[in-house]
């Protein structure tokens, strides 16, 4: 939209000169500012996702001469939003000075949304070690704002990150954890079999067995209809292979598992990594033997 | 004398398998040719009948130990006469419409063919198949519940943190509540003031003016 681009350069003109110019009773960056929002909406109504970023980034400057945090904030969010679709880079920058920001004037649970958001920036760029950092950072914020479901969430993430990084025993503590949390929760308690699944498969790329068996044990503690379900029949089976060393049993486990609910891409890492170490150890054996 | 018997027994033979082979074929054909056959099945079959009467005279008239074993050929045959009967009767008796059915349809009764599968494997493998059917179709349905299962959790888990802000923007709006009051407060101790200000500005105003008047009369008259 070619005209719109020309009226978006047409009001920053304006707002610059405002800028430069003398202004009467000093409103002048509140002019300059209102125009420059003119503009940065002329942009993103042209599809010019970097000026229009760059607009707001300078309606947020102008904002901070008059003091008001908060629309600087809210204005550095908006560049974000609109370097989301061309560099995140610079999108994960503006974020983090909007939650600077939004930290200096005490709107925690706000800091912590974008916290998340920037995470999930990253997570889309793999960065999954600075991921994981800013989930922590999130989830800490939401604790603090007693939003425990936020908080689940991104300790989830977290969780899921630490595993594929393999740091299992934080990934452990962390499920077990939003299992116990979920268990007294009438509307999250279906949910704990699912986390309890994941914390047993961290376990078990662990490789310690006599510790698995305990987890059961305690799992069983923890929640007394979960020895019903085929999850805990899951890891039962997986755990009793591994004791055997007997990669044949895990596969038919694993396959029984699938067919009736299909296992995500994360469950399939781990247990592939899981079935890596079974046949390393069949093989050591087969050398000693 | 069983030899009497064991020629009625070829002969027998002979004759059923003709028949069955008969009302197969019988099977798959329709109007005018099916009547001729049924007619040539129904001779075929009075004539078994008294195949087999004769089978039993000459039965019963035989020693008792051949005859127990020739008595219990003969159920045999007396049994699968009457299956072919039956089929007969079946076929015959499907006629009226069934001709009309046929003759719209042209595709010839091959679906009975299909239906009378009177051997026991067929039936066997047939029942096998229906059962494994039936297994898939439970597993299938075993597979959607734990999905809807899944999606039954996930939504109590949007549920749970919908509640929560909920929650969270009600005791924000009770905050905000408070605050108007307290700047409803300020703003009335601000307009009081602003009130407070303009009074004393105006009598200060008038006491000076009234200074000058008097100063001004003072000089003005000597």
């Amino acid at each position: 939209m070619g005209d719109q681009l020309a009226r978006g350069e047409e009001f920053e003109k304006k707002a610059e000169k405002k800028l430069s110019g003398w202004g009467l009773f000093g409103s002048k960056h509140e002019d300059a500012a209102e125009l420059f929002d003119k503009a940065a909406n002329c942009f993103k109504l042209a599809k010019s996702w970097d000026k229009a970023g760059s607009t707001y980034v300078k309606i947020a400057n102008c904002n901070l001469k008059l003091d008001s945090k908060h629309e600087a904030a809210q204005a550095y969010v908006d560049a974000a939003h609109c370097y989301k679709k061309t560099n995140t880079k610079e999108a994960i920058s503006c974020l983090e000075q909007a939650v600077n920001m939004f930290c200096d004037i005490g709107r925690l649970s706000m800091a912590a949304r974008y916290y998340k958001e920037i995470a999930e920036l990253h997570e889309s760029e793999q960065n999954i070690e600075q991921a994981i950092d800013f989930y922590e950072k999130a989830a800490d914020f939401f604790q603090n704002e007693d939003v425990s479901t936020s908080a689940n969430q991104c300790k989830q993430k977290v969780a899921q990150f630490a595993a594929q990084i393999e740091q299992y025993q934080k990934a452990i503590e962390i499920y077990e954890d939003i299992a116990r949390q979920s268990l007294s929760n009438n509307l999250l308690k279906y949910g704990v079999k699912g986390h309890l699944l994941n914390a047993g498969i961290c376990q078990l790329c662990k490789g310690d067995v006599v510790a698995i068996t305990n987890a059961l044990e305690r799992y069983q503690e923890m929640d007394p209809t979960f020895s019903g379900t085929r999850e805990y029949k899951l890891l039962a089976d997986i755990a009793s292979a591994i004791d055997e060393e007997d990669v044949t049993k895990f596969t038919d486990v694993v396959k029984e598992f699938d067919s009736m609910t299909p296992l995500d891409s994360w469950k399939t890492t781990l247990l592939l990594r899981v079935k890596e170490k079974l046949k390393a150890k069949e093989m050591e054996e087969d050398d000693l033997t | 004398m069983s030899e009497v018997f064991d020629g009625y027994e070829r002969h027998y033979c002979e004759l059923s398998a003709n028949l069955t082979r008969s009302c197969a074929s019988a099977g798959v054909l329709i109007g005018e040719q099916k009547k001729q056959k049924l007619s040539e099945i129904q001779a075929g079959l009075d004539d078994a009948d008294t195949l087999i009467r004769k089978m039993d005279l000459e039965a019963r008239s035989l020693q008792p130990s051949i005859k127990a074993t020739l008595l219990a050929k003969l159920r045999e045959y007396k049994n699968d006469l009457s299956n072919l009967k039956t089929d007969v009767k079946r076929l015959t008796s499907t006629d009226p419409y069934q001709d009309a059915r046929d003759e719209l349809l042209e595709s010839g009764p091959a679906d009975i063919a299909m239906v009378s599968v009177a051997d026991q494997k067929g039936r066997l493998l047939m029942s096998t198949e229906r059962l494994n059917q039936s297994t898939d179709r439970i597993k299938e349905g075993r597979r959607t519940m734990l999905e809807t299962e899944e999606l039954g959790v996930s939504i109590l888990q949007d549920l749970h943190q919908q509640r929560q802000s909920l929650l969270h923007a009600h005791s924000t709006l009770h905050d905000v509540d408070d605050n108007i009051g307290r700047s409803k407060k300020i703003l009335t101790t601000m307009s009081r003031r602003m009130n407070r200000n303009k009074m004393i500005l105006w009598s200060v105003t008038g006491v000076l003016v009234l200074a000058i008047l008097i100063i001004l009369y003072f000089k003005l008259t000597p």
